[in-house]
């Protein structure tokens, strides 16, 4: 149990660790580098939505 | 005299040249040769029987189109000598990093799933049950890293990439028409027109030809492998070999079903294995080898890739050139997908055709993601320096994911509404 613990605690550490290590973006933010990743957050959006929708309408 | 030492010091260059390629030639060649996993070999079977030699023009196609998305791989790693993974996290931050790979994660440990299943299915037509199947590429894949060195592991891996050569010598045996060959390299449509089922057909093999994993496996094994910027130029040749060896293989395999199994129904690659060993038992057998070693080679590049991605993000040591204990949570991940992947094929009932679906829907949100990460990678001077992409490359590549994004969108949806485009 304490062992069990002892990873979890220290995977949590390492993820936050990771999070504050790369929490600022290091490319150039251009008008190009932002439309793009404007447009992946829409298209990953409306991807998930369709699978949300087929499992629940299977369901 | 003069003529001689120019002949004398031209030859020499040309061989000091030919040697370090050798040395240097590996990811290229592994990563494309492992594209035909036991998945490809299905769709190829499947594309062959279906529609004989129709296709094999779509096929030509998609070799440039590997090379193009797959040479940005090696710039990015000689260049920034960290694996996509990491890339990512640096460039676009937690939020995109965190996303790939957690996607990644899904889509390879599900995708080593299809890659045993292919190795089991291969295995029992030679009537050796599946749990020693499991077991013995359980073996082989440990045993492959043993050695600590990434020059043992990546010699074994292209020992296994000459055996997926087998198909070639099976184009031979069956003797096809050249002429008929020849007039289906130019593009046409194949009898009975542009149907749902051939759309699903082409995207299949599109699907086969650009998988996510890829582009993780093959920039880190890259950096892994210590190349440098003038190293570059060998890892294109390489890469462009690699191409060539998988719209090959490719090509012989469609050949060979479309000669001797066109107009039938074959679900995998194991049933038309079945199917032609009264017709030919060679051809058959060789089907079911090739069909076996693509699954392990598959197998062998997926678990890496993952577990090199993994190690880059989490700062753990990641190189097949460390020893188990120098890099022990790097090979644990990597025992973990393997265990993974081959009990869930040994659990009786385990819902494997729903697997195979999942491995397509996932890899639909991954690879525009990594793709999109990989053109602005290759566009931002501050990463890439002179090495960034020049015009004709952004014309050429951006043209590329831009159809493999749209294609492979419309397969994910086909995946999951089957009927939608009839």
């Amino acid at each position: 149990m304490r062992i069990s613990s002892k990873i979890f605690r220290t995977m949590v550490e390492s993820i936050q660790e990771i999070n504050r290590k790369y929490k600022k973006p290091q490319i150039q933010m251009t008008l190009f580098v932002k439309i793009c990743l404007m447009a992946l957050r829409v298209y990953l959006i409306l991807l998930i939505g369709v699978m949300i929708f087929k499992f629940v309408t299977m369901l | 005299m003069n003529l001689f030492v120019r002949f004398f010091y031209t030859f020499r260059r040309w061989s000091k040249a030919l040697k370090m390629f050798f040395i240097l030639a590996g990811p290229g060649i592994i990563v494309m040769v492992a594209d035909n996993d036991a998945g490809g070999i299905t769709t190829y079977t499947v594309t062959g029987a279906k529609y004989g030699f129709s296709l094999l023009w779509f096929l030509i196609l998609l070799g440039p189109v590997a090379y193009y998305v797959q040479e940005m791989t090696v710039r990015l790693g000689a260049v920034t000598k960290r694996g996509h993974a990491e890339a990512i996290f640096c460039a676009f931050g937690a939020f995109w990093g965190w996303f790939s790979i957690l996607d990644l994660i899904l889509t390879d440990w599900l995708t080593m799933i299809t890659e045993f299943i292919g190795m089991t299915a291969a295995l029992s037509i030679f009537h050796i049950p599946p749990w020693i199947t499991v077991v013995g590429c359980c073996l082989i894949m440990v045993g492959m890293i043993m050695s600590g060195r990434y020059w043992t592991w990546e010699k074994i891996a292209l020992f296994f990439c000459l055996i997926n050569l087998i198909y070639i010598p099976c184009v031979f045996m069956v003797n096809p028409s050249v002429k008929d060959i020849a007039l289906n390299c130019i593009p046409n449509l194949p009898p009975g027109g542009f149907t749902n089922e051939l759309f699903f057909l082409l995207m299949a093999n599109i699907g086969t030809t650009i998988a996510p994993w890829m582009l993780f496996f093959q920039q880190s094994s890259v950096v892994d492998k210590g190349m440098q910027v003038k190293d570059i130029k060998f890892g294109k040749i390489d890469t462009a070999i690699g191409s060539f060896l998988t719209v090959a293989v490719a090509m012989c395999l469609i050949i060979v079903t479309g000669k001797l199994l066109y107009g039938t129904e074959v679900g995998s690659a194991a049933e038309a294995a079945i199917r032609l060993m009264p017709m030919n038992q060679y051809i058959g057998s060789f089907l079911a080898i090739g069909l076996f070693d693509a699954g392990l080679l598959g197998a062998i590049c997926i678990s890496l890739a993952t577990s090199w991605a993994f190690g880059e993000v989490f700062g753990w040591s990641h190189s097949l050139n460390n020893k188990i204990r120098e890099a022990p949570w790097f090979y644990a991940y990597y025992f973990l997908v393997l265990a993974f992947a081959g009990i869930i094929v040994l659990i009786p009932g385990a819902p494997l055709v729903l697997i195979t679906l999942f491995v397509q829907i996932c890899a639909t949100t991954l690879l525009p993601a990594a793709l999109v990460f990989l053109i602005l990678l290759l566009n931002d001077e501050k990463t890439m320096g002179k090495y960034k992409n020049t015009l004709y490359e952004n014309i050429v590549n951006i043209g590329i994911v831009a159809v493999i994004i749209i294609l492979s969108t419309l397969y994910g949806i086909s995946a999951i509404f089957p009927n939608i485009f009839n």
